[in-house]
């Protein structure tokens, strides 16, 4: 007790604990100190420091523009996918991660781990694109850390290969790679617009913030082509080109009033909607604006034209042709048959190269040259189309003979089958040139169209009537297949030799058809080219205008224009029943 | 009562009504707050964690809730036993913390996890042997002190006998290591012995002496000294995603926070950006989702909880009973000196170490002994506001 009393007194460890008190109370101060200044002073330096890491931009994909036919049948979508990939430098450390990302996409979960193992310095691999929102939504409520997810769109082609020619295809970035899709991508693209979102460090998304700027979708593109009538048109030269066994086959129809193209179809064609099998890419070419070839006969027409310009020949005009060949220093031009004396008129209804020959060798190379020329043959016809070639009219500084005979039965000169549907439809539309347009026009726009006069309109309707007599089998025509029920057909067969490696082929030919209807009053024009048809038959009215005509009856049918050539016994009872 | 003058002379029944006073304890609120804003602030800080890891949201909160029932019904039990029964087995109860402090560094024993052996697995919880370790040495300490406090005046042997109690539990934890426990065990060490009235002089000259022997011990540590370089400077582009990384995280949080904070359940640190946001770092999502205001409100409790065990230390004295003193001091300074690390590490002021804050961190132990030593203060001032009041000139013997 006293020992207590002596030695431990309260009062002396007072102080003791107040020294204690105060060092904590200095503590706590700098406590308070320190986390005032985080909280309120360096908060935005650290806020800045955590967005930085947390808050990310991310783009949203814009739409890319539609493409419609003229009637609004979709011939390019877009449909919304979602592509999965992953960050390697984080994920690699965590193989079983990437064995339930396998699982989930359907891949090999080995061959995935040594994928991202492989790239693990990469902080982003693609693993797969375009799945369906539905296919990745289990994928996505399993949350594998630094597995992201981007929305894309998908093209993809209704109308597959029927038109997949003049649409073309976009690739996986949905860049225009042919066709159309090229051609407009400026337009069609759109502009991708940002968002910012918060994400947690395994690159879930974690909330939306705010859309920086809204994507504008690309626009859309309205083309000429019917689809019903491109549907027909490659059906009907699919199968002339299956059944000929050709190399390939090219039709074009335009619309005669306002230049638009109204079906364009080639073969062989492919997929646009699965390209992964082509082996040849000879079939993405759509080889209507992009081969040329030697038109043939079909050039006749022109170089009728170029002679009753001149004021040498008139319709009736005699040429004798016989024997049915001629010699032109030292080489043979020759007809199929030997058709006598022929007036101007027979010599396109015969199709005599001896008969345009003496007529080109009257008037000289260069009318015809002017006329080809005017009509549109051998220059771009300006739709801006990929790989659109011009083909060559031929202009040596002095003309041989020969030269000029060949010139006007359609060989020295190289055009595309647009340029030769643009140029009968010169003589379709009474001697007026249009350019030819893959988009369809507005009617402001087909009344604001540049109509120029190339042919008078006399020289241009005697040809066309001409014409008619190709395909009219009471006058000889040559190209009888080429007949439609109960209309007037004008049109032209050609056949020419496949330039080979050693000089014109003897047993290659191109097979052509070009022609309008109904001929009276023409609404379309089209132009037909078999390439290199097997077997016994290869003329162009053989082979080419028997697709003319299934083409260009559906097409009457489907536009629904009035017949101009009922037979005599209905058009006396509908004039009957008038009265 | 002499002193006072009153208008009317109290009446029996008013002395009768007082006599059950003071039916709210303040460290019992103090703990039961801390305890309700720990488990809703950890499972907020788990929720990601727990269901990407287990598939469970729930996990961490279910397993803390059933500590916290395990810790509460500990501190009743606590509650109930005379601090008689502390003191006379405080050896015991110290040895066998020490035997726990050695089976840890067994192998098979401990658990090691990020490289420190810390932890023995006991099924349920893993127990960290520093936690008892600290409070039965403390216990010890305390009666020790009230058994030679003429000793410890005068003579070296008696001084030393506590550094030495304390420099073997620090080699153990050393060896674990856990130096944040070390830190705190002789920062206690060295308070008590000062409140004991040991000789300045002595004290100061043997805080020199940690502190070199703390410092030597970091030096030939790599980890530490990139630790302290880390927390020199945490955004140095070499620290960032480095060894500074979960402070800087832990700093962004608070950053966010502002007055107020983001509000429960906003934080975006706890989205796997900072590492441990449910045990050692749950403070800074406190201070991202409540702001200054909640860590204000946790820091208030604490230092309520520390100046009662002060208050009820002193009280103790004045009624010259030591145990009960030094026991009550050193259950404040232990719950001063883990809450300022924590809180220090957390802010960016001492170099991370792996240290729970009481009752607010996830982890049974740490709850659990929490709960133990807030019940035993309570027990300290129980028994000594029972105490008659020793006269000022005249003190009463010591008891027992």
């Amino acid at each position: 007790m006293t020992r207590f009393a002596r030695l431990y007194d309260v009062v002396r460890t007072t102080w003791r604990l107040g020294a204690i008190g105060f060092g904590l109370c200095v503590c706590v101060a700098a406590v308070g100190w320190k986390v005032s200044t985080l909280q309120l002073a360096e908060r935005d330096f650290l806020q800045g420091q955590g967005d930085s890491r947390a808050i990310r931009t991310k783009p949203i994909a814009a739409n890319r523009g539609l493409i419609f036919d003229r009637n609004g049948e979709p011939l390019a979508v877009s449909t919304p996918v979602v592509s999965v990939s992953v960050n390697p430098s984080k994920l690699a450390d965590s193989p079983d991660n990437i064995r339930r990302l396998a699982n989930a996409l359907d891949l090999n979960p080995e061959a995935l781990v040594t994928k991202i193992q492989g790239q693990r310095n990469d902080p982003h691999l693609l693993v797969k694109r375009r799945l369906s929102p539905a296919e990745v939504a289990p994928l996505q409520a399993m949350r594998i850390p630094h597995v992201t997810f981007e929305d894309e769109y998908q093209r993809f082609y209704p109308q597959g290969e029927v038109a997949a020619h003049i649409v073309g295809f976009s690739n996986i970035d949905n860049v225009g790679q042919e066709g159309i899709e090229l051609t407009y991508e400026e337009h069609l693209q759109g502009t991708p617009g940002r968002r910012q979102i918060i994400q947690d460090r395994r690159e879930n998304i974690i909330e939306e913030i705010r859309t920086i700027e809204t994507a504008s979708d690309g626009g859309n593109i309205d083309l000429s082509i019917d689809f019903r009538l491109q549907n027909l048109a490659y059906k009907e030269l699919k199968a002339e080109f299956t059944k000929r066994r050709a190399k390939s086959a090219t039709l074009v129809m335009l619309d005669v009033e306002t230049g638009e193209v109204l079906a364009m179809a080639n073969q062989p064609s492919y997929n646009p909607n699965n390209k992964s099998n082509i082996s040849d890419f000879g079939v993405l070419r759509n080889r209507a604006v992009t081969d040329v070839f030697e038109p043939g006969s079909t050039v006749k027409a022109f170089t009728i034209a170029a002679a009753l310009e001149s004021g040498v020949f008139e319709a009736d005009t005699i040429i004798e042709t016989s024997p049915g060949w001629m010699m032109v220093r030292g080489h043979t031009i020759q007809d199929i048959h030997n058709y006598g004396t022929l007036n101007v008129g027979k010599v396109i209804t015969k199709s005599s190269n001896v008969g345009t020959s003496k007529i080109a060798l009257e008037i000289g190379p260069e009318p015809i040259r002017d006329v080809l020329e005017r009509v549109g043959l051998g220059q771009v016809t300006g739709t801006g189309f990929p790989g659109e070639r011009g083909g060559l009219l031929p202009s040596p500084r002095r003309w041989s003979a020969i030269e000029t005979a060949t010139l006007s039965y359609g060989y020295g000169l190289s055009v595309t089958a647009l340029q030769l549907a643009q140029a009968y439809s010169v003589i379709a539309d009474g001697g007026i040139r249009k350019p030819v347009s893959l988009l369809k026009l507005s009617d402001d726009e087909v009344a604001a169209l540049p109509r120029d006069r190339v042919l008078s309109a006399s020289i241009s309707a005697q040809v066309k009537e001409m014409l008619e007599t190709v395909v009219d089998p009471r006058r000889g025509g040559s190209a009888r297949e080429a007949r439609v029920p109960f209309f007037k057909v004008a049109g032209k067969t050609g056949t020419a030799h496949v330039v080979g490696e050693r000089g014109y082929e003897a047993n290659l030919h191109n097979s052509l058809f070009a022609g309008m209807i109904p001929a009276s009053d023409p609404k379309i024009v089209v132009v037909i080219v078999i390439n290199e048809p097997k077997g016994d038959e290869h003329y162009g009215g053989q082979v080419a205008a028997p697709v003319f005509s299934r083409v260009a009856s559906g097409a009457m049918r489907l536009l629904n224009i009035p017949p101009d050539d009922l037979p005599v016994s209905q058009s006396i009872l509908s004039s009957g029943g008038d009265e | 009562m002499v002193t006072m003058t009153r208008a009317k002379p109290l009446a029996p029944t008013e002395t009768f009504v007082r006599a059950p006073a003071r039916p709210l304890n303040t460290v019992l609120l103090a703990t039961l707050g801390l305890l309700c804003i720990g488990i809703l602030m950890m499972t907020s800080a788990s929720v990601e964690i727990a269901s990407s890891a287990t598939g469970d949201a729930f996990y961490y909160f279910k397993r803390q809730a059933i500590f916290a029932c395990i810790g509460l019904c500990a501190g009743g039990v606590t509650l109930a036993l005379p601090l008689a029964l502390w003191r006379r087995f405080s050896l015991l109860f110290m040895l066998g913390s020490f035997v726990l402090l050695i089976a840890v560094l067994v192998p098979g024993i401990g658990k090691t996890v990020n490289g420190s052996t810390r932890w023995i697995d006991l099924g349920l919880f893993d127990l960290q042997p520093s936690e008892p370790a600290k409070l039965f040495i403390v216990m010890f300490l305390a009666d020790f002190l009230q058994r030679n406090y003429v000793e410890v005046r005068e003579n070296w042997r008696e001084f030393f006998i506590p550094l030495i109690i304390a420099s073997a539990a620090s080699i153990l934890l050393q060896m674990e290591p856990d130096h944040g426990a070390l830190v705190i065990l002789f920062a206690t060490t060295f308070c008590l012995l000062f409140l004991a009235g040991a000789k300045i002089l002595r004290v100061l000259s043997l805080v020199v002496v940690a502190g070199a022997g703390f410092s030597w011990i970091a030096y030939n540590k790599a980890h530490v000294i990139a630790r302290f370089t880390s927390f020199m400077d945490p955004w140095a582009e070499e620290n960032v995603y480095g060894d500074g990384y979960q402070l800087a995280q832990s700093l962004i949080a608070f950053g966010r926070g502002e007055w107020f904070g983001t509000g429960l359940g906003q934080s975006i640190q706890k989205l796997y950006f900072l590492p441990e946001a449910h045990t050692d770092f749950v403070l800074a999502i406190i201070g991202e989702e409540f702001g200054l205001l909640g860590v204000a409100i946790v820091i208030g409790l604490f230092c309520v909880l520390v100046v009662r065990a002060f208050a009820i230390g002193r009280m103790a004295e004045r009624k010259q009973s030591l145990f009960a003193a030094f026991f009550a001091y050193g259950l404040g300074l232990l719950f001063a000196g883990q809450t300022l690390i924590n809180v220090g590490v957390n802010i960016g002021l001492l170099p991370t170490k792996g240290l729970t804050l009481p009752f607010l961190s996830y982890g049974g132990a740490s709850l659990i002994m929490s709960c133990v030593m807030a019940a035993m203060l309570i027990r300290i001032q129980y028994e000594t506001e029972s105490l008659a009041a020793p006269a000022a000139d005249k003190p009463s013997g010591l008891r027992g």
